[in-house]
């Protein structure tokens, strides 16, 4: 199931928004890569890059310079529809604010990627109930998210993330905006889907508890890699591998804002 | 600073609100069309041979610009209404930052004006150029001699003008924001979430949607078949209208919920983008049923403008033939000499002729023509004849010399008649009955008077006797002289004597300033007279009071209407712009988004055109039958009806072309600026 087989290639990343004088620089040479079947958290206070990197890898913005990789193919590069199969098809994304077209049912959020990658009905139908059945939200399908809970529509996100089988997640934040509870059953429905699907997922957080799900953390700082801790699976559980994450936390300067 | 602000926000409300900016420039430019009627050269021309019909049409020309200024106020407010909205947010902001609430409010009206000002600087000169246009087409068309052109400026019109664009905007601007200005920050600062999607209540949609079939269906038969029973048109004219109104909103109410419907039942095999397009549509019906109802009322009153204008002019211009050019009243010694002076108007005229008409002394019995007509089948024009056959004992005559004088000088064969012989004369405004007439005529007539039996001749004379208008015989007998002299008596000793202009003055002159040179020279030597110009220039007048009213009205609707759906949309389009935005990154292409944009927007345009050109239909429908639009009376050609049914379509049909195509591009750019990746 997890091999060591390089999904994600991401080579020395530099991300400057703006230009002149008031130029910010968000990405600062980052390098690493995520296997096919990881489950790899980001970390890192405020400002220090995260939404920027996972936005670079989604193609929503352009890195200044480098080139990620996503099964050996270079995607800053794309354009156009190969950049539309790309979004949705190849990655799902799952957004600190849910992002729901609050017009469209539960189930019609879903299964939007599918009919515009033009899968069959057959397929889209077996493929909703399998994911819906996981993620326990069969009976919500014909609500409209006005009438979801926070982690319902979480969950009907997570869904709709899914459904294309991408060969990656990326999650930006995901229980940013969920209880404690709510965090625990989405993370705990990430973790299986990632364990029985293999499914890869790349997450940012500030949460710890929701961070010591992954099996793989990188930290960030200024727009660089800080440091990296990796779960010694599967001797090690999760309260032991959480107290971990909060010592880094801790060492990272000034972090105390992201130490719960 | 406070004035650079200013300048730039209203220059962001223009860039953001272009066909809302658009539409008050058009509004500017009808306004001003239609005001300065009063000081276009035909109207200044026509004011002096129908005074009393153009007072009337300028007496009603500030009724139409305060009734289009309150349809205007309407756009203007929910335009900004919605503006607001999405601003409040912002105006919280400074609120918070210690923005005094006056200065808050001053900033609001400051952009309305400035805005207006610009609008106003674009609108005028080009509704100046405009008017000149239209001036110039119009005395190219009727003859330079007559009406002449020069350029002017109407600084009435261009006065009211700004007043009441200014009034209009300030008003709805001014209710706006002292509305916004008395706000806590904290609910402005609230107020930048977009609605919850409510949920579709199915049932109620439903209901309205059937009821508002069942009260459409039931205004279209009532106008169709009801509104011919001209005895109850008061009764049941308005309750048409209420039923039509209020079935057309009912309607509208009920469609959102059926698009969700439909959209349930077909999302599990929707392809692409639709099942979002379906959703989008959907809400913005549900949202905005109000504005699409009102529009698609508005269009229907556009289309019936349209039709009804064109064909009213159009009818009035074919109605009168010219047979007469003048008709001189006075006695005939004097008339004579005047004709025969050499220098006088006797070289410009081609023949001259009294008209000898007058009333028979004695009743006829017309028994036998109303018995033949009784056993026709019912019509209008049928029951009419009758009924003026019955009471018609003593006939106007004309003598058989006269009227033979007139058709020889149109050219036309003249007539014989025995001494037990007469032929019928009906004048061209009752032309509704004389296809029944002619019918009746060529099966060979007789009548009775004063004990012996005469026949009719089988044909109709209907060749106007005289330029003057106020006489219309509607049915006359034209006798043999001897029959004349004998029984006919002359109600006045004053005889009419009619004249034609000679062909050569007229292909030299053109007829209207001929006629106008012998009109100046009969009033210089005061003769009382009437002349074929005045008769000329009332089609003239219905034709400019026709045209201009309706077209005026026709375009105000239309722009009303489109402009309220086409800023509806790109309004809800823009509160929605973020998801467009998640679409696109769970992999929708930017030309699907695009693609689902402009088919939103052409349902959504298509959905109130088409319930409009269903209601115009059956609008139309009962207006030809009913007391407004009668055709056969008319005697107006189908095939023109059709030809200009085909005219107006097209017009409108371009019109709404361009409009959709306008608001698509603008939807184009939204989208393509969302999914934009810097
Ligand atoms: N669109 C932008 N234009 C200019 N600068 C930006 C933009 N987006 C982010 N930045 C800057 O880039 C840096 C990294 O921002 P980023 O959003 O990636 O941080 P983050 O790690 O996600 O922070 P947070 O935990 O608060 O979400 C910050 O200094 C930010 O100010
Ligand atoms: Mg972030």
């Amino acid at each position: 199931m997890t091999g060591y087989e390089k999904l994600l290639e991401v080579r020395e990343i530099h991300k400057v928004y703006g230009d002149g004088q008031i130029s910010t620089k968000a990405l600062n040479s980052i390098t690493f890569d995520v296997l096919r079947g990881e489950f790899l958290g980001i970390m890192g206070a405020s400002g220090s890059g995260k939404t920027t990197l996972l936005n670079c890898i989604a193609t929503m913005i352009r890195p200044t310079s480098g080139s990620i990789s996503l099964n050996g193919r270079n995607i800053t590069s794309f354009k156009g529809t190969d950049l539309a199969r790309y979004r949705g098809k190849k990655i799902g994304y799952l957004f600190q604010e849910f992002e729901l077209l609050d017009n469209l049912t539960a189930g019609e959020n879903i299964s939007l990627p599918l009919s515009i990658h033009g899968e069959s009905a057959a397929i889209r139908k077996e493929r909703l109930k399998k994911l819906t059945r996981q993620l326990d939200i069969e009976d919500i399908l014909d609500k409209f998210p006005s009438q979801l809970s926070g982690g319902q529509k979480q969950r009907v996100a997570a869904a709709r993330a899914l459904i294309c089988s991408p060969d990656i997640v990326l999650a930006d934040e995901p229980t940013g905006a969920l209880d404690t509870k709510n965090s625990k059953v989405l993370m705990e429905k990430l973790s299986s889907i990632n364990q029985d699907d293999g499914a890869s997922i790349l997450m940012v957080t500030h949460d710890a508890n929701a961070a010591s799900f992954c099996s793989r953390i990188l930290f960030l700082q200024d727009g660089a890699i800080f440091n990296e801790l990796r779960k010694m699976s599967p001797e090690e559980d999760r309260s032991s591998f959480y107290e971990r994450i909060l010592s880094v936390m801790a060492l990272l300067g000034g972090g105390s804002a992201n130490v719960l | 600073m406070f004035f650079e602000h200013i300048k730039r926000n209203g220059r962001s409300m223009r860039k953001d609100n272009g066909v809302y900016f658009s539409s008050i420039i058009i509004s500017i430019v009808a306004f001003y069309v239609i005001l300065s009627l009063g000081d276009q050269d035909v109207l200044r021309y026509l004011k002096t041979i129908e005074s009393d019909a153009v007072s009337k049409l300028l007496a009603l020309i500030p009724v139409l610009y305060v009734f289009s200024l309150f349809l205007l106020f309407f756009l203007v407010y929910f335009t900004n209404r919605y503006q607001m909205q999405r601003r409040s947010h912002e105006f919280g902001m400074y609120l918070m930052l210690g923005m005094k609430r006056t200065t808050l409010f001053s900033m609001i009206m400051g952009e309305t004006l400035w805005n207006c000002f610009i609008a106003l600087l674009a609108g005028i000169p080009l509704a100046v150029i405009l008017t000149e246009l239209i001036g110039l087409l119009t005395s190219r068309l009727i003859g330079f001699g007559i009406i002449g052109h020069e350029f002017s400026v109407s600084w009435t019109g261009v006065a009211a003008t700004i007043c009441g664009t200014l009034a209009v905007q300030l008003a709805a601007v001014f209710i706006l924001s002292i509305k916004t200005a008395i706000k806590q920050p904290f609910y402005l600062l609230q107020e930048r979430e977009v609605k919850a999607q409510k949920l579709p209540t199915v049932r109620s949609g439903r209901v309205s949607l059937i009821f508002g079939i069942i009260l459409l269906a039931s205004a279209y038969f009532a106008g169709v078949t009801l509104m011919r029973m001209i005895e109850l048109i008061f009764i049941i004219f308005p309750s048409v209208l209420i039923l039509g109104v209020i079935g057309t909103c009912l309607l509208f109410r009920g469609l959102g919920s059926i698009i969700g419907v439909s959209v349930r039942r077909r999302s599990a095999d929707a392809a692409g983008l639709s099942v979002f397009t379906a959703r989008q549509l959907q809400e913005n019906v549900m949202h905005q049923w109000g504005s699409l109802a009102v529009s698609s009322l508005l269009i229907l009153m556009a289309i019936i403008c349209f039709v009804y204008g064109i064909s009213g002019s159009y009818s009035r211009n074919s109605s009168e033939a010219r047979t007469v050019d003048f008709t001189i009243r006075g006695e005939k010694e004097k008339i004579e000499s005047m004709l025969s002076e050499t220098d006088g108007i006797g070289q410009l005229i081609s023949s001259q002729y009294e008209m000898k008409i007058g009333m028979l002394d004695s009743d006829i019995s017309w028994h036998t023509l109303i018995e033949k007509l009784s056993q026709k089948e019912g019509s209008q024009a049928r029951d009419s004849l009758i009924r003026d056959f019955s009471d018609r004992g003593r006939m106007y005559v004309i003598s058989l010399s006269s009227y033979n004088a007139l058709l020889d000088s149109i050219g036309e064969p003249t007539i014989e008649l025995n001494l037990d012989e007469a032929a019928m004369f009906s004048h061209s405004v009752f032309a509704y009955t004389h296809e029944v007439l002619s019918d009746i005529l060529s099966s060979g007539q007789r009548f009775i008077f004063g004990e012996k039996e005469f026949s009719l001749k089988t044909e109709l004379y209907t060749s106007n006797v005289v330029a003057d208008r106020s006489i219309t015989l509607a049915y006359a007998l034209i006798v043999p002289d001897e029959f004349f002299d004998k029984y006919a008596h002359d109600s006045s000793n004053n005889g009419y004597y009619n004249m034609m202009l000679s062909q050569d003055i007229v292909d030299n002159k053109g007829l209207m300033q001929a006629m106008n040179d012998v009109s100046e020279i009969l009033s210089e030597k005061g003769f009382e007279f009437e002349s074929y110009l005045a008769s000329m220039g009332r089609q003239l007048f219905y034709m400019v009071a026709g045209s201009y009213t309706t077209f005026y009205l026709g375009i105000m609707f239309l722009i009303i209407a489109n402009t309220v759906l086409g800023v509806k949309f790109l309004m809800q389009q823009q509160t929605t712009k973020h998801r467009y935005a998640v679409a696109s990154a769970i992999g929708a292409g930017t030309s699907e988004l695009e693609r689902s944009g402009r088919s939103q927007i052409r349902w959504y345009f298509g959905l109130t055109i088409l319930v409009a050109l269903i209601s115009s239909v059956f609008g139309l429908w009962s207006l030809i039958g009913s007391f407004m639009l009668s055709l056969s009376s008319l005697g107006v050609n189908i095939f023109h009806i059709v030809a200009i049914m085909i005219g107006a379509a097209a017009f409108f049909i371009a019109f709404e072309m361009v409009y959709i195509k306008v608001i698509c591009r603008k939807s184009d750019s939204l989208i393509r600026k969302l999914s934009d990746i810097g």
